[in-house]
């Protein structure tokens, strides 16, 4: 495209979207005034909707010519635009009517039962309502007003969502959402800034008025990267001042795209050289974590402040162990409930149900813990840290620890617990440590107990 | 009290002239003629300061220490470790010595180091006029121990024990090569005083296990020879000052003055307190110093130490196998062997940090005998105490350090003979071992050349390893940070990746 439009009109142009409010503003009150004279009764008021339509005319012809300078620019779909354009110029052209109308130069007295002057008016009230919608497509995209209706949404056709990084699309998953978020509102079909529209790949291959954005293989060649990595004061900076610019881990992703997948529309994380930092980015963005299965964390319940200030009044330590998880770590304090009786207790663990899922570590150590106790405690079922040392419980309880399939390590030294025990340690799976000092176990206990697939026990040293 | 609150003083500092041009209640309402309107504006401007000395009920308070929690955003993942202790070995104890086996050494005794190897870099002025450089092996005899077998020289038969347990990192790398730097640098990131120390960050930004107790503290062995230690190592530096670590004396006493003066019973201590903390915060509603309120809750924290730091400090109901186990000095008071157990006990009660140091790792002569008797003194007691948090099922939630701030030569400083060498300064690699909570047991990190004088694969430089300690305890390096002076600092500044291979 020529690029011959003399800058003073492009900067003019720019002026269109601020003056374009002035005849809105005044036609719309003209109407206001006619129907509150109408039924105020208030002849008065008519007076001043000559004026009110006039000034709508002048300035809407003003917009016009502003507007139609912008156009030149070439950043706007030509349907779009047209549309945009014609119903500019009825607007304008219906205002002076109205206008005409009202001062009665042009004379419809035989349509009185019409009533011109309302019509006219309801209809530039309705013109400039599309003139005005147009123009909002075109400057924020069509799908802009509707984005977040609330109802009846227009599901886009979305890729499946992936449970493993490999399987997920490089463009599809990682670059589409990044381009869509910080991109497509100005590059777009209807708003094809720089003459550039990132909708599908069709329309990023062909690129923009100053060639492809793309160089496969390389991006510090291609367009796209080396626009969003300019000094951000520069004026080919890309987003533009004023929009959020794209972070680094964004930058890295697109980068990774076109240097390792050869900017691919369709190929899988699976089949490109991904490394780790990149795994680390992409990981975060799909929402997947990638951790071993028996460490996933659970996802539980969010639990109120109150409640949590509750518990620590019953003397328990509370620590979130992950911040905003609702994951917690319980330890009661010390100083509390030295030689309580046996009920104090058992009403102090019951207090900890209503976040029995939340706790992962749980320590009770030297608080005279029974087996009975521990039946309350065996409902915990996210535990993963379980301290219980310094109790005087039995193997008993060792067989209401195993409901605690999460459990990775249990502390249970200087109890009463004996050799029976062990078997049953190899029934929670994920149990990978038991530390039994000073119990009943002795070291001859552990001949012949196979430490594969079971928990290591540790002894005194 | 406090009649010439209108008197202001005027803050040379900039933060607290900040605070000083805050719209204040008493000016507020004196300035303005209009009472009824300002209280209106009052109202918008924040109802909490118009009323704060009026509505003194707990809600504001429970606001803020809410906000106070979470502001931090910690923990950023779920922690491995919950405590520490850093037996910090002061001088540099040298590598090729004790854990860094070097066989071909034992062939190239008394020839010059190769230029190669030294690669240009500037050696101390200890012994960078030497006219000779002259390779000194090893005088120590090296086996392998447990399943991981791991290379151990038999300055440290107890250690050998507990190999399984230990991850050894080989490649560590520093970026000073004299002791004061070098030290600074391994406990705040900078080679400079005036950062806060890694106990300090920590206690920032996970605050306190155990109100009776500090979070962060000190144990520097008595009768230490060689470099001195200075407080600043385990100073807060710009963080509140609540945070620094507290130093506990290596004696008989390890806070003074806790015990009650004669013919006074305590009982209006409390009362005495209350008091003055009602003053104390009157001083901080009008000048809104941060140092008045770390005042406070260090006078807090005194009184709680009365009760809590006697019976921690007590080691006389543990039985004699214990003391066996940490060696004979363990019933010496302030010993490396007697701080050992004290860690232990302090780690039972919920301090999150505590700090060794033991000094004299500094053989720049006689560095066989130097090795031996420094071993002597720290490895029985450094194995026990691995043991023993192990049968206490300790070593799942706590880390333990072991490392100094630099290495040693390969070549000997001052003259060699068969069984005598000195060994200078080494910063480019050196031997440092963690264990417990997160880290992988029995387990062999990085390498260094046939010489132990550079790294040659997975080398960990200083901010690698700040980096991997705060993400055990579940923080993100780069996350966790503290404006101050215009600009945000960070315990590893603008470093420092974490090694995810020493992780479980």
């Amino acid at each position: 495209m020529e690029n011959s439009v003399p800058d003073i009109v492009l900067f003019l142009g720019r002026f269109h979207p601020l003056v374009v409010h002035l005849p809105i503003g005044f036609l719309v009150f003209a109407f206001l005034l006619e129907v509150f004279s109408r039924v105020k009764k208030n002849s008065v008021l008519t007076t001043a909707i000559p004026l009110a339509l006039f000034l709508g005319g002048v300035s809407a012809l003003v917009a016009c010519i502003l507007g139609y300078m912008l156009s030149l620019s070439g950043d706007y779909d030509e349907n779009a635009l047209d549309s945009h354009f014609w119903f500019g110029v009825v607007t304008t052209v219906l205002a002076f009517v109205a206008w005409l109308i009202r001062i009665e130069k042009i004379k419809l007295s035989n349509y009185k039962k019409l009533q011109p002057n309302i019509a006219a008016l309801t209809l530039l009230v309705i013109v400039i309502s599309v003139t005005g919608h147009y123009g909002g497509n075109l400057t924020h995209g069509s799908d802009y007003l509707v984005k977040y209706l609330p109802f009846n949404k227009e599901k886009k056709t979305e890729l499946a969502a992936v449970t493993n990084l490999k399987e997920a699309e490089v463009y599809g998953h990682l670059v589409a959402p990044i381009l869509d978020n910080k991109c497509i509102s100005c590059h777009n079909q209807s708003k094809k800034k720089g003459g550039l529209s990132m909708v599908d790949s069709v329309s990023i291959h062909s690129g923009g008025k100053n060639g492809p954005i793309l160089v496969p293989g390389s991006a510090t060649k291609s367009e796209l990267v080396k626009r969003v990595l300019l000094d951000p004061h520069s004026k080919n900076f890309m987003p533009p001042e004023g929009k959020t610019p794209l972070t680094d881990e964004e930058i890295a992703i697109i980068t990774y795209w076109i240097n390792n997948s050869n900017a691919g529309f369709k190929t899988k994380v699976a089949n490109v050289k991904t490394p780790e930092n990149i795994t680390t980015i992409a990981s975060t963005m799909l929402g997947l974590t990638n951790s071993n299965s028996s460490e996933a964390l659970p996802t539980v319940t969010k639990v109120s402040e109150q409640l949590i200030a509750s518990i620590e009044k019953e003397g328990f330590r509370v620590r979130e162990l992950v911040f905003d998880s609702s994951l917690f770590e319980v330890v009661l304090g010390e100083n509390t409930l030295q030689e309580g009786t046996k009920d104090q207790l058992h009403d102090k663990l019951e207090k900890l149900l209503p976040i029995k899922e939340n706790i992962i570590w749980l320590s009770l150590e030297s608080k005279g813990i029974t087996d009975e106790n521990v039946k309350v405690i065996s409902q915990f079922t996210n535990i993963q840290k379980l301290k219980l040392g310094k109790n005087p419980i039995s193997d008993n309880a060792v067989e209401y620890l195993t409901n605690l399939q999460k459990m990775t390590s249990v502390n249970l030294f200087e109890t009463n617990i004996t050799a029976k025990s062990l078997r049953v340690f190899s029934k929670m799976k994920n149990l990978k440590y038991a530390y039994v000092w000073k119990t009943n176990i002795k070291q001859k206990d552990l001949e012949g107990y196979s430490s594969n697939n079971t928990p290591k026990i540790v002894l005194g040293m | 009290m406090c009649n010439n609150h209108h008197q202001k003083i005027k803050s040379v500092h900039k933060d607290l002239q900040e605070l000083e041009k805050q719209v204040d209640r008493r000016d507020f309402l004196k300035k303005t003629s209009l009472g009824i309107g300002a209280l209106a504006l009052g109202t918008l401007l924040g109802a909490d300061k118009m009323f704060a000395s009026i509505n003194k009920n707990s809600s504001a308070e429970d606001i803020l220490n809410t906000y106070n929690k979470n502001r931090l955003g910690l923990p950023h993942h779920l922690p491995k470790a919950k405590r520490i202790i850093y037996l910090f070995q002061s001088g540099g104890p040298s590598q090729m010595d004790l854990f860094d086996y070097k066989p071909k050494l034992t062939d190239m005794f008394g020839k010059e180091l190769p230029e190669s190897i030294i690669g240009g870099q500037r050696l101390t002025g200890m012994s960078g006029n030497q006219s000779t450089l002259p390779i000194a092996p090893s005088s120590f005899t090296f086996k392998q121990y447990g399943e991981s077998r791991a290379w151990v020289s038999n300055a440290m038969p107890y250690l050998s024990e507990v190999v399984d347990d230990l991850c050894f990192i080989k490649g560590m790398q520093t970026d000073q090569i004299n002791h004061t730097p070098a030290v600074t640098f391994m406990q705040t990131g900078n080679q400079l005083p005036g950062r806060p120390s890694i106990g300090s960050w920590l206690s920032y930004g996970l605050g306190s296990d155990n109100e009776n107790l500090p979070t962060f503290i000190t144990l520097v062995s008595k009768n230490g020879k060689g470099q001195p230690l200075k407080a600043a190592l385990w100073g807060n530096g710009f963080l509140p000052t609540e945070h620094q670590g507290v130093q506990f004396r290596s004696g008989k006493d390890p806070v003074l003055y806790l015990s009650d003066p004669e013919n006074y019973d305590g009982n209006d201590r409390r009362h005495m307190l209350n008091y003055l903390k009602d003053l104390n915060s009157l001083q901080t509603d009008a000048y809104g110093d941060p140092e008045i309120q770390a005042r406070m809750s260090q006078y807090e924290m005194a009184f709680k130490m009365q009760t809590s730091v006697p019976e921690v400090t007590d080691l006389s109901d543990e039985p004699d196998k214990i003391f066996e186990m940490y060696g004979k000095d363990s019933r010496d008071p302030g010993t490396y062997a007697a701080n050992c157990l004290m860690a232990r006990k302090l780690l039972e009660k919920g301090v999150k940090f505590v700090q060794l140091y033991h000094q004299g790792w500094d053989q720049h002569s006689y560095c066989p005998g130097g090795v031996k008797s420094q071993s002597k003194k720290t490895d029985q007691p450094t194995a026990a105490l691995i043991k023993d948090l192990k049968q206490r099922g300790m070593l799942d939630d706590t880390l333990v350090v072991w490392g100094g701030e630099f290495g040693r030569t390969v070549y000997s400083q001052g003259q060699l003979t068969k069984e005598n060498y000195g060994r200078d300064h080494h910063p480019k690699a050196f031997t440092m071992w963690m264990a417990g909570a997160g880290v992988k047991p029995g387990f062999t990190y990085g390498e260094t050349d046939d010489f132990s004088y550079n790294v040659v694969k997975d080398p960990v430089h200083v901010h690698d390893f700040h980096a991997t300690l705060l993400h055990l305890f579940g923080i993100d390096h780069e996350r966790l940070t503290f404006k101050h002076q215009g600009r945000r600092y960070r315990l590893t500044d603008v470093h420092g990746n974490v090694v995810k291979d020493l992780l479980t």
